[in-house]
């Protein structure tokens, strides 16, 4: 194949220069000028710290459930497939298709103190809205088909003939989980993970309307920092920027491997 | 061990695949279930094995009844045609799995898995993985894989299908010597009525989820039951209207018990020579003949024979002679 002209090549990476380059080499800039000493102050910032101990929660919160769910869901949609099974593959990508803000609005109205099931749940004394829960379900509901969308093409690649060859040798179903299947759909569930975390730390627009986005309590870090951009701390904001920013190339490291894996998996399958 | 069969019927949606099937496999025996695709061979392999469930009919494993019973429980080796490999394991690992699953401690698994890499040739390959191996090691791995639970039954499904044909013919060979040695009771599935003849001591023939006829190899290829196991393992022609294999019909240069014939095509096959012949009311035959027969009587195009049969005719559509065994 011919190489493209240099000339595409230059505004290919103009282009990729313009859109990620110079806004993450600003954000790097902005958060080092004040120096070390004011860097270092701002990571100590009270509101913030206690944002990112928030996102630490929902993270660890959301990511497992939504990884249990995913390969849950997947096993039944690939393996046991059905009418039922067929409606749920179809609904996974609801949240693909609308808005984070929608999806604020849908859960506020479901599970507000006067909402659907709220008012049940406020009887029993649990509070869903402007607390924790209510930005796990949120991060959940946005990062619902992340992990399933990578693993249901390889579930169907693979096929069954290895478990069942497993259950001749006389493996229990649980052991031929364990030791065939989830095997086979480890990097896809990797790579679905981190596009899970990505999507969860970064969440902002259904978060901000089930939080509430009181600061100290139901902020997360992204809502700090839309916080600090607004209240005029730039330069607090531009912190808490740097600290997503260097998250977010942890996880495209780690994609990065993933994909590679998980390519590899692929070419080594059997004519 | 033997497997019994007992009214094994079986539907996808409307669509019956088998049909009350009954049959016997004997202790130790090789026997190839054959038919065109879509006879729902493969699926009755799978029933034995415990991996379909069936609708109505039992299946016993020397006497005890194992229709009820999980694939794990029934101890029954099974080999895909895809010889599903557990790719994340080497052959090692592949081959120590069901071992594992018996948690047979670790030196004494290693001597097993030792030892079944030496049967199936794969000494050298122990630490590599399934996508480094080609089909035929592929193979031989899938089949000491299944080996190392020492099952009482083996169920091979298409086992030489995705071979190229020259490791097609040594596997067959090295497999039938193999079943021979550890004397287990072997099912095949096949669709290649060659490879059936050759590697089994019985073949059960399959067509619309039906057992068409069974019995030895040679039996059955000289009586078939019906039309339909005549024209499946190997040609037919007809003389007089009646059906003959090819290599059973004779010519003759004159005499008077046969059919007068103008030769209208001569087809050399290497060894093998096809002389087609037409008689006065414009029906054709075809007489199969050797290398050396040819050569002594030289047909051309336009000569003159007389074609009669060497044998008595093939075809007898004898229910009695099927076959298919009952269960005692």
């Amino acid at each position: 194949m011919k190489r493209p002209s240099l000339a595409l090549r230059c505004l290919v990476l103009l282009y990729v220069a313009a859109l990620l380059g110079v806004p993450l080499v600003f954000v790097f800039q902005q958060a080092f000028s004040h120096g070390w000493a004011a860097l270092w102050a701002a990571l100590h910032d009270h509101a913030m710290d206690e944002a990112i101990l928030l996102t630490a929660k929902v993270v660890v919160l959301a990511v497992p459930l939504n990884v249990f769910f995913g390969i849950g869901a997947s096993l039944w949609i690939v393996r046991h497939p059905s009418r039922i099974s067929h409606v749920l593959d179809v609904l996974i990508d609801i949240p693909l298709a609308i808005s984070p803000i929608v999806v604020g609005l849908i859960l506020e109205l479901a599970y507000a103190q006067n909402g659907w099931f709220g008012s049940t749940f406020s009887k029993l004394g649990w509070k869903v809205m402007f607390s924790l829960p209510g930005i796990v379900v949120a991060s959940i509901f946005v990062s619902l088909p992340l992990v399933s969308r990578q693993v249901i093409p390889l579930l169907r690649e693979i096929g069954d003939h290895q478990e069942q060859t497993a259950a001749t040798l006389g493996a229990k179903p649980t052991r031929i989980f364990f030791t065939i299947t989830l095997r086979s759909i480890a990097w896809a569930c990797a790579y679905g993970v981190t596009l899970t975390l990505a999507r969860v730390i970064g969440e902002y627009g259904a978060v901000l309307i089930v939080s509430g986005n009181i600061a100290m309590l139901t902020q997360t870090l992204t809502l700090n920092i839309g916080a600090n951009f607004e209240n005029f701390n730039g330069y607090q904001g531009f912190v808490g920027a740097l600290l997503l920013a260097l998250v977010s190339v942890l996880v495209l490291v780690v994609i990065g491997v993933a994909r590679h894996r998980l390519e590899r998996k692929r070419h080594d399958s059997f004519a | 061990m033997t497997v019994s069969l007992d009214g094994v019927s079986k539907s996808f949606g409307h669509l019956l695949v088998l049909d009350d099937i009954t049959d016997v496999f004997a202790e130790g025996e090789m026997t190839a279930l054959l038919g065109p695709s879509g006879s729902g061979k493969s699926t009755l392999l799978r029933i034995i094995a415990g991996l379909t469930p069936l609708d109505s009919g039992r299946v016993l494993l020397s006497g005890r009844d194992v229709t009820k019973a999980p694939a794990r429980d029934r101890h029954i080796g099974f080999c895909f045609q895809d010889y599903a490999p557990f790719r994340h394991l080497s052959v090692f690992g592949n081959i120590a799995y069901g071992l594992k699953v018996q948690r047979i401690p670790r030196a004494q698994r290693k001597a097993q898995v030792d030892e079944l890499l030496g049967l199936v040739r794969l000494e050298e390959f122990a630490d590599r993985y399934p996508h480094q191996l080609s089909g035929g090691q592929r193979q031989r791995m899938a089949l000491a894989r299944a080996l190392a639970i020492k099952p009482d039954v083996l169920l091979l499904d298409e086992p030489f299908g995705a071979l190229d044909a020259q490791v097609r013919g040594e596997l067959r060979s090295w497999v039938r010597s193999l079943q021979r040695e550890l004397g287990i009771t072997t099912i095949l599935v096949t669709h290649d009525q060659s490879e059936a003849m050759e590697i089994a001591d019985r073949l059960v023939i399959l067509n619309d989820g039906k057992i068409e006829q069974a019995g030895k190899p040679s039996f059955v290829y000289d009586h078939p039951a019906t039309d339909f196991v005549a024209g499946f393992l190997g040609p037919i022609t007809t003389l007089w209207g009646i059906d003959y294999r090819p290599h059973e019909l004779e010519l003759a240069l004159d005499g008077d018990e046969g059919e007068k014939g103008t030769v209208t095509e001569v087809v050399r096959l290497g060894f093998e020579v096809r002389v087609v012949l037409t008689n006065q009311t414009s029906e054709s035959t075809w007489v199969q003949l050797t290398h050396d027969q040819a050569k002594a009587l030289n047909p051309v195009v336009g000569q003159k024979f007389v074609v009669r049969p060497r044998a008595q005719n093939l075809v007898h559509n004898d229910a009695t002679s099927r076959e298919a065994r009952p269960i005692d």
